[in-house]
């Protein structure tokens, strides 16, 4: 063996030990780039318009996007080690179910400064709330003119008054709230809910919901091609059917808001990044951004500044909307969200 | 044993090109596929069949299933063999025009033809809207987001693999034999009745295992024309794994599903030979 060849070697060894000694060395080694999984569509790009150009100008990482949020796909990628994802979208009961079966990295509060984001947002340790989002209710204005329109969800309910097919969520999150609201519970007392109360109420309008919707991009679609005439959605995409000119309304008044959480896979091997990709998302001018184009806001409060004053009224958290509607109990849902799922199939395809 | 090495030696160079492909299958399909279904007996007890096997919910959606699956094996069968027939008997340029039509849409996304099938059905779709013009209804048909639209949809995808199997056996058949037996005083309808038909009889068995088989395992056109009001057991099965985290009765499910569906064609496959038998 020669002496080059005998210093490679050892080199190599070297190389080898340290990067065993120092991980935290080897986790900030700039890969070339990072996966974020989120919902795809016209959100993805405005996640890069907004988060991942930023990203990618600040660090030098390039920025590939995939979807859709997957629960089985996130534990099947933690479990088998083979971790592709660097931040994924989930939604907020599924990323708190990810937290207790210990499928997540914790949030680094020296990374990600969430100071200027609600209390009560600060304190989640493995979940970043990227968003707001509200199930709100549709109608074609063409078939429900001024003066004849929907404005509550006894409304929704009243079939005399406001006639026609009607889509809903294939889930019962939300729609057992807004069941119960129709019955008359008051919005802000929702919570712990009334379960029977709320299938007997929606047996009342099983019968006028020709579509069960599984897509956000279907629930809007529905309305455009007029299968229904009234429904519900997530605001974005009524607002993006409204854009391109659909006869739709969407009603504030009673609806959901949720958040948007994004976590980091456990033992994603990107994770320093991952944290970063965090930490520019936090940034209130480039949430501006971003619910400019699909007017889901960010949560940091100075966002609002950012905003376009026309793109506002279509805001969950503004001001005007936001005091009509009601949060969603993340709790009420994690601890039942897995009975409720049971039930709700079992309900649904009952005749 | 000798026997087995003589064939070996004799077989050697199929033996080896075989291999290549086998350790693929068995890498790469067998292996996470047999990992998959260990799920469902993890805890070392039978617990998930059980549920699978007693829970009304999955009882309710394998009756489901199977009845889905009998209905759009019935219709590709009545609209499969006359189809078969004509492609058999026309001149060649139409049987090629006919395949060109039977196989286009054979080669498109099913996702594409099912979304296809939104814009058709739907209650404000080009058919509805066809026959509210022609005043033939006065009420929009509820052809999409229920049993019908995922049969409609399932039938149009399915029925080349009923009428391939039923043309191919059709091609074979000895058109002497129908000359025979009109000279021997049959009438037309009776020798293609009691000639003609008993003769394909294996691809229409063939055709229909294969479309009964496919349906059992459906997903993506139930998912989309059932209007979440049909389901079908693939698409409870993606529910568990998506959205339950739930592999173990997941996988208990996929197991009874498959062994559904090997029993069903084992059947058939009874059926035929018995059938051959009595000919």
């Amino acid at each position: 063996m020669t002496i080059s060849k005998m210093a490679w070697l050892g080199g190599v060894a070297l190389a080898a030990a340290v990067a065993w000694a120092v991980p935290v060395a080897a986790q900030t080694a700039k890969p070339a780039q990072i996966v974020v999984n989120a919902s795809g569509g016209a959100q993805a790009a405005a996640l890069r318009k907004s988060f991942y150009e930023e990203f990618e100008k600040r660090f030098g990482i390039r920025v590939v996007d995939s979807s859709p949020p997957d629960m089985g796909k996130l534990r099947a990628m933690v479990t088998t080690g083979n971790i592709e994802w660097a931040v994924t979208e989930l939604n907020v009961e599924d990323a708190m179910l990810a937290q207790e079966q210990g499928l997540l990295e914790p949030i680094d509060p020296k990374i990600v400064d969430r100071s200027r984001f609600p209390a009560n947002l600060q304190g989640r340790t493995h979940i970043f709330t990227r968003s707001a989002y509200s199930t709100v209710m549709g109608y074609r204005n063409d078939i429900f003119p001024a003066g004849k329109r929907p404005t509550t969800w006894a409304d929704f309910w009243n079939v005399k008054d406001f006639p026609g097919p009607r889509a809903m969520q294939n889930s019962p999150i939300d729609n057992l709230e807004f069941a119960l609201i129709a019955d008359g519970v008051d919005k802000d007392k929702l919570y712990p809910l009334d379960v029977e109360r709320a299938f007997k109420k929606l047996d009342q309008i099983k019968p006028h919901v020709t579509v069960w919707w599984t897509t956000g991009a279907q629930s809007a679609q529905l309305l455009i091609d007029k299968e229904v005439v009234l429904g519900t959605a997530w605001n974005g995409r009524y607002y993006a059917a409204i854009q391109q000119g659909a006869p739709i309304n969407m009603e504030w008044n009673q609806a959901g808001i949720k958040e948007s959480a994004f976590v980091i896979p456990k033992g994603a091997k990107d994770a320093h990044w991952a944290q970063q990709m965090l930490s520019v998302m936090t940034d209130p001018k480039l949430q501006g951004i971003y619910a400019n184009i699909v007017t889901y806001p960010g949560l940091n409060l100075d966002a609002t500044q950012y905003t376009d004053p026309k793109i506002q009224p279509f805001l969950p958290t503004h001001k005007d909307n936001l005091s009509r509607q009601w949060w969603q109990d993340v709790d009420w849902w994690v601890k039942n969200g897995k009975t409720m799922q049971d039930r709700w199939s079992r309900w649904v395809i009952a005749k | 044993m000798s026997a087995g090495l003589l064939g070996l030696r004799r077989d050697g160079p199929a033996i080896a090109m075989g291999t290549v492909p086998l350790l693929f299958l068995l890498l790469l399909f067998v292996y996470p596929v047999a990992r998959l279904l260990s799920f469902s007996v993890e805890g070392g007890n039978f617990a998930h069949f059980e549920k699978a096997l007693t829970d009304g919910l999955y009882v309710q959606v394998f009756l489901e299933t199977l009845r889905i699956a009998l209905i759009v094996a019935a219709i590709c069968l009545v609209l499969g063999y006359p189809l078969a027939y004509g492609l058999a008997i026309a001149s060649p340029l139409w049987a090629t025009i006919g395949f060109a039509f039977l196989l286009l849409p054979f080669w498109t996304s099913v996702l594409v033809r099912t979304y296809a099938w939104m814009i058709l059905l739907g209650r404000n779709g080009l058919l509805n809207r066809t026959l509210l013009d022609l005043g033939i209804i006065d009420q929009p048909l509820a052809l999409l987001h229920n049993r019908t639209g995922v049969i409609i949809g399932m039938v149009h995808v399915l029925l080349p693999y009923m009428v391939f199997p039923i043309y191919s056996v059709m091609r074979r058949v000895d058109r002497q034999l129908l000359s025979a037996a009109e000279g021997l005083g049959a009438s037309p309808t009776q020798a293609f009745r009691r000639v003609f038909v008993p003769l394909t009889l294996p691809g229409v068995f063939a055709g229909a295992t294969l479309v009964f088989v496919i349906s059992l395992g459906f997903f993506i056109t139930p998912a989309l024309l059932g209007g979440g009001r049909v389901m079908m057991i693939g698409v409870q099965i993606e529910r568990l794994v998506r959205q339950f985290l739930d592999w173990g009765l997941a996988a208990a499910v996929a197991i009874i599903l498959l062994a559904a569906a090997l029993g069903i064609a084992a059947l058939l496959r009874r059926l035929l030979r018995g059938d051959l038998t009595w000919s």
